[in-house]
């Protein structure tokens, strides 16, 4: 008994002698610079330019003991080999220890994530402990560094809050798409689909010609007017074997959302011209009812896919007062414009991915595999190899929903008389 | 009142199997399965179970033919006092580097995803002071800690489960069977030590409160563990697709670092402490088994007075390996396939010996839990 | 070197000092000699033995009775003493009754009255308040029971408060509370077994508990133990409490101490053995498991969900208090990936001016909201409400704009100290609150790794607990057969078991 007590006493000095001293792993949480953005950039040879988009914690905040005029964050950029000892060559400027805890984006220009070697950086996100793979992947127009530096929101100063509106904003909107590091990595390694980034840029990019004002633009060609930030998130990179291949439009985006069978399509609100008066637009909501259904047959040759793709579409505005609500045979019209037009463009953006891209973003490949038995029938079969020369049926089926709140309009007639 | 014995009952005898072979399933066994059978490794466990059955089965029978034997004193009446300490003694090899082998993996997990500046010496010493403290108050208590955590510990990892298939996509799945039937049978049987551990409870057998609680409670766990095996080995795969599960390490860490519920982002929080005290009870478990082990082979009678010095010795073997994570991986795969012809062919020797000797016809007319 | 230096600093207090004692053996004989049959010489020596003139409050009284024809004397000490009682029963008819009859106690119209023979036990019997009559000749004393020991009545409850339920709480008399528990139990199988248990001062314990119901064994188990207790005097309950408990060093309180007649009666039935004593205002409930301290009488009282409610606030407040300062220190010193950015920043930000380190800046808080709990108890009642809460609120704001803690650790550790009030038995409140600083440091030294070190080696330590042969945690591990009152409790028809590891003589409640 006695020299159990001496052992715990002993003991017990072992134990408190650490807490004094304080190391190992322990930090306290006001001893470290959170990184909330990464920018990339092609450095010299294989080096990468590095840029730190550093929240800083007090800016925003009342306190009792006097708060400060301080700047929302600090931006630094520098030359280094890869992402993780990157760490300690920032601390030559900046005080605190560089921590990975809060990061959640990072912008790659769009000139290194189109070199071959881009992967390889990549990688070192799945060794640093604090690294998250739901961090997202931005692909800018300009060097990361600029685009960071631009990019100065007027109301949502703080840089995480402000990058997590507006991208979630986005993929709900379905003007970009959702694009996780994750998501990255688990394309590339399977090796048969096509990665979407989001894209963004700060740079003003005259639109396209023609009186179009429709969604076929890229990032930084909406014309936007007013006392705002540069910064646009449009569209997204296409990444194919984990490189950047082409760069897609909101439309082809939003096609690519509509046909995937892996992410949920969601509530796409777009303007179409009239069918019934060319002057004029109308604009409708696109709901996905149902899970699209793909019907493959790997044994024909070529392979055959058939995608049955059920909408439904609110129409929401009415400029040629045509009524729709209660005319049938209008409406009837109006579903085989859509369809013919859905299908116009569907068909379009697929033939591209065939003959421009030789892979598809939809997510197709996975249900392939389950034609397939083994990895090794799967393998020989080669998605990549066999997708350009597919047979791509699509079949689109709508369904009428709401013609807005107020259905109903007077005959143009009357009011002018 | 009356002093209790020592024994546990059966609830206590499942949280006891379920916490010490179901936390196999978060660290890297999952990884072993996956190297070999890709896609299909969710199979793997329904399979091994498979052909586990008859073994365990066995054990069984033959326990319940001798009351109040270990698997020990069993072995020594069966094969007499030479076989059985060889065969005793490669037993205790077994456990004790699977011990030493496994908690030098937890340690490394603890080290690489959560504490990477601290010294794995003082992970690992404090991990096996509690191993040691929890071990020195016996298995009644090892029962009774277990089948207080078993709840929020499946509670919490039930929860991971369901979020991981909210995240996941069914298509992982295929092609169904991997890398081909043969591929998933071989590994399958190569790895069906995994579940060795059935084996290994002979040992507490005498510390069960009784007979039918045994055979119950390993059955029921047999088959929890399958289907929890097997759904988690899913999950990962939904999560991650085969190709990307195979390069991690610890997909059940991914896993609780990626999944995210609602507006709360990071909730590995939520799922580490309990993984922490499954592991906890889990080698608490293993250094119990391997001190009772070593007592009934050099007939010490308090063995509890070992554990400090097994746990110590524990320690620095563990600590020999220098880059733990592949070093260790290989060695526990080897350890896996050293292991195997043992957990299936032992317990039917030690049937067909028992058989010829007559002990078992006494117990012919008992029905089949 | 240091080890030995250590050892003998340690082994030296151990000893015994052997002090220069006075022997009283003389009296000690004395007391054990049988009463005199010569009056003059009983009452010299109990002049004696009770140093007469010095002591005020003995009383002396010697007369004739002329029925007998003898000289008498009545002893006894006036302040326990009811001196009416004595002036109309006894010494009135003693003293005008003229008739000769042969028998004293005919004469006495007192029906406790009993016959002592030993000096000793008349010692014993004027201690307690007792009247005792010395006949000239009479080899006997008489004990005539006229005490009248001051009390305070029975009042209500102040530290166990229900709002719907019994009120009363025990008083410092055992015979009321006694009473108080007759009252709730009708039942000639109550026994109320009156143990002696110290040497110099005579204290004297009850062990309540139903004859057919309670485990003989546990009872025996009792008994030994209170009667192997070698002590001068055991003035109370809270100190028998600490001289009967197994484990006198643990962290966790394994007798139960209750001053609830209700709580107490609905423990004795379900086969609990109850321990009375005078002058404590309270009772010893044993054997206690962890779920005993858990509860409290108005879980039952209350509906079957109210009263639930209650538990599941009472669960999530011992979760609080235990774990959310060291969950603070944890996350701000290991583990920050693991909060919201927003909440990570904010911490950040408050604490960026704040001088200590996260661990130290919330023990030092901790031990401040301590102090203030622990002198707010002894403040006089007037001023204290002002002093306690108040000084509290404008310490902690104080400390907050002086930057010496950070607002959030204020709200954490504010937040643990409010919860802990939600334990409702103050041992059992004890045993948290220290567990907590012991959470802190553990997770100060390794983060939730070291705070679950912690937390498994405190489960192993608690489910190892035992109390009278009853596990710390039964019946939820080991299992036992019971009414399944752990946690939750279940509905009243469904509660149809005593305690099983209790083993009672009826299993079944009906």
């Amino acid at each position: 008994m006695k020299s159990r007590n001496l052992f715990i006493k002993i003991l017990c000095v072992f134990i408190f002698l650490p807490t004094l001293s304080g190391c190992w792993d322990k930090k306290e949480i006001e001893k470290k610079a959170y990184v909330v953005a990464i920018g990339l950039d092609k450095g010299e040879n294989e080096n990468l330019v590095i840029t730190y988009l550093i929240a800083n914690p007090e800016f925003g905040t009342q306190q009792q003991g006097g708060s400060t005029n301080e700047p929302p964050h600090e931006i630094i950029s520098f030359e280094t080999n890869d992402l993780i000892s990157s760490t300690n060559k920032a601390n030559a400027v900046i005080a605190k220890e560089i921590s990975y805890n809060l990061l959640k984006y990072l912008i790659v220009s769009e000139k290194l994530a189109k070199t071959k070697n881009f992967i390889r950086w990549m990688y070192d996100a799945t060794k640093d402990k604090d690294f998250k793979r739901d961090t997202y992947l931005i692909v800018s127009k300009e060097n990361a560094s600029i685009f960071i530096t631009n990019n100065s929101p007027k109301l949502e100063t703080r840089a995480h809050r402000y990058f997590d509106f507006i991208i979630k904003r986005g993929i709900e909107t379905a003007t970009i798409s959702d694009a996780s590091l994750h998501k990255y990595l688990r394309i590339t390694e399977a090796d048969a689909d096509l990665f979407l980034a989001i894209f963004g840029t700060t740079e003003k990019v005259d639109p396209p010609s023609g009186d179009d004002m429709s969604d076929n633009i890229f990032a930084g060609q909406l014309k936007v007017n007013g006392n705002t930030n540069k910064t646009q998130f449009i569209g997204s990179a296409l990444f194919k074997e984990g490189k950047m291949i082409d760069q897609l439009t909101v439309e082809e985006t939003r096609i690519t959302r509509l046909l995937s069978s892996v992410d949920e399509a969601p509530d796409i609100l777009t303007t179409l011209p009239d069918p019934f008066n060319k002057d004029f637009k109308i604009s409708i909501t696109i709901t996905q009812l149902k899970n699209i259904k793909i019907k493959m047959d790997v044994n024909k040759q070529p392979t055959t896919i058939h995608v049955h793709l059920p909408l439904q579409v609110d129409v929401l505005s009415d400029h040629s007062m045509v009524n729709y609500a209660s005319n049938a045979d209008k409406r009837n019209e109006l579903k085989k414009f859509l369809i013919e037009r859905f299908n116009d463009k569907f068909n379009q953006f697929i033939k591209k991915t065939q003959e421009e891209y030789k892979s598809e973003p939809f997510g197709w490949s996975l249900h392939a595999r389950r034609k397939f038995a083994t990895i090794a029938e799967y393998e020989k079969f080669d998605w990549m190899k066999s997708y350009p020369g597919m047979d791509v049926q699509i079949s689109i089926d709508i369904k009428f929903g709401h013609f807005g709140r107020q259905s109903r309009l007077p005959k143009l007639k009357d009011v002018r008389d | 009142m009356q002093e209790s014995k020592g024994k546990i009952g059966i609830r206590e005898f499942i949280a006891i199997i379920i916490l010490s072979t179901g936390t196999k399933l978060s660290d890297d066994t999952p990884t072993l399965l996956f190297k070999e059978m890709a896609s299909a490794a969710w199979m793997a466990p329904i399979i091994i179970g498979v052909i586990t059955f008859i073994p365990i089965y066995l054990i069984i029978r033959i326990l319940s033919a001798y009351k109040n034997k270990n698997l020990a004193e069993v072995i020594f009446h069966l094969l007499g006092k030479f076989f059985g300490f060889i065969l005793i003694f490669i037993l205790l090899l077994i456990i004790f580097s699977a011990l030493v082998v496994d908690s030098a993996v937890y340690t490394n997990i603890i080290t690489s995803m959560y504490f990477s500046k601290t010294p794995t010496i003082a992970i690992y010493a404090l991990l096996m002071i509690v191993c040691v403290y929890g071990a020195k108050k016996g298995i009644e208590h090892i029962g009774s800690v277990a089948w207080a955590m078993t709840f929020w510990i499946k509670i919490s990892f039930i929860i991971s489960l369901v979020l991981t298939f909210f995240h996941g996509q069914l298509d992982f799945l295929f092609p169904i069977l991997g890398n081909g039937q043969w591929e998933l049978l071989k590994g399958s049987i190569l790895k069906s030590s995994i579940f060795a551990d059935f084996l290994y409870l002979g040992f507490i057998f005498p510390f069960v409160k009784s007979k039918l609680d045994f055979k119950k409670g390993i059955w029921i766990s047999f088959s929890f563990i399958i289907i929890e095996f097997s759904l988690a080995l899913a999950a990962y795969t939904l999560l991650f697709d085969y190709i990307g599960v195979r390069l991690m390490n610890f997909p059940y860490h991914e896993t609780i670092r990626y999944i995210e519920a609602g507006f709360l982002e990071n909730i590995e929080t939520f799922f580490y402490p309990f993984w922490l005290v499954a592991s906890f009870i889990r080698f608490t478990f293993y250094l119990y088994l391997t001190a009772i082990i070593f007592g009934s082979l050099f007939k010490i009678k308090k063995y509890e007075y070992l554990l400090p010095t097994l746990a110590t010795l524990i320690i620095f073997i563990g600590l020999i390996p220098e880059s733990p994570t592949f070093v260790i991986f290989n060695l526990r795969e080897k350890l896996l396939h050293f292991a195997t012809p043992f957990f299936l062919i032992l317990p039917l020797l030690l049937w067909l010996i028992a058989k010829l000797k007559g002990d078992l016809n006494n117990e012919k007319s008992k029905p089949f839990y | 070197m240091l080890l030995n230096i250590i050892k003998k600093i340690y082994s030296s207090n151990k000893k015994i000092p052997r002090f220069p004692e006075k022997s009283n053996k003389k009296e000690i004989e004395i007391k054990s000699q049988k009463i005199y049959t010569n009056l003059e010489q009983t009452i010299s020596t109990f002049k004696e033995l009770y140093s007469f003139p010095i002591n005020n409050d003995v009383n002396f009284r010697t007369f004739d009775i002329r029925s007998l024809n003898k000289k008498a004397a009545i002893i006894l000490i006036d302040t326990i003493a009811d001196m009416k009682i004595v002036n109309e029963f006894v010494l009135e008819p003693l003293l005008n009754n003229s008739n000769p009859t042969g028998k004293v106690e005919e004469l006495l119209s007192i029906q406790a009255i009993s016959k002592v023979s030993i000096i000793q036990h008349a010692v014993d019997e004027i201690n307690k308040g007792s009247a005792v009559l010395f006949i000239d000749s009479f080899d006997y004393a008489l004990s005539i029971s006229v005490s009248n020991i001051h009390n305070r009545g029975v009042t209500s409850s102040e530290n166990e408060i229900v709002l719907k339920g019994p009120k009363e709480a025990f008083t410092e008399e055992s015979s009321i509370n006694l009473s108080l528990i007759r009252r709730r139990i009708k039942n000639e199988n109550l026994v109320a077994e009156s143990v002696p248990i110290s040497l110099r001062t005579h204290n004297v314990l009850y062990l309540v508990y139903i004859k057919d119901l309670a485990n003989e064994q546990l009872l025996n188990n009792i008994k030994n133990r209170v009667k192997a207790l070698k002590v001068d005097s055991i003035q109370n309950l809270p100190l028998l409490e600490q001289h009967i408990e197994e484990r006198k060093l643990s962290l966790f309180p394994t007798i139960l101490y209750t001053e609830r007649p209700d709580r107490a009666s609905s423990y004795v039935e379900d086969g609990y053995i109850v321990i009375l004593m005078d002058n404590s205002p309270d009772c010893l409930i044993l054997p206690a498991t962890f779920w005993s301290f858990f509860h409290i009488s108005e879980d039952h009282y209350l509906r079957f969900i109210y009263g639930n409610f209650t538990r599941a606030l009472r669960m999530l407040a011992i979760f609080i208090t235990l774990f959310t300062s060291a969950i603070y220190v944890g996350i701000t010193t290991f583990h920050s990936e693991m909060i919201p950015p927003d909440l990570l920043l904010a911490i950040s930000a408050t604490r960026e001016k704040v001088p200590l380190p996260a661990t130290i800046e919330v023990l030092l808080m901790e031990l401040a909201f301590g102090l203030i709990r622990e002198g707010g108890l002894r403040v006089p009642s007037s001023i204290g409400p002002t002093i306690g809460i108040v000084g509290a609120l404008i310490l902690g704001q104080a400390a907050v704009q002086a930057n010496l803690v950070s607002p959030i650790v204020v709200i954490v550790v504010a937040l643990g100290g409010v919860c802990s009030f939600l334990v409702p038995d103050i041992s059992m409140n004890f045993a948290i609150r220290l567990s907590r600083y012991c959470f802190i440091i553990a997770s100060g030294l390794f983060g939730f790794f070291g705070m679950t070190v912690f937390f498994t080696m405190g489960l192993f330590y608690m489910v190892s607990l035992k109390s009278f042969g009853v596990p710390y945690l039964s019946p939820m591990t080991p299992k036992y057969t019971s009414s399944k009152d752990t946690l939750f409790r279940r509905l009243l028809k469904n509660e149809i078991f005593r305690p099983g590891y209790l083993k009672p003589k009826d299993m079944k409640k009906n």
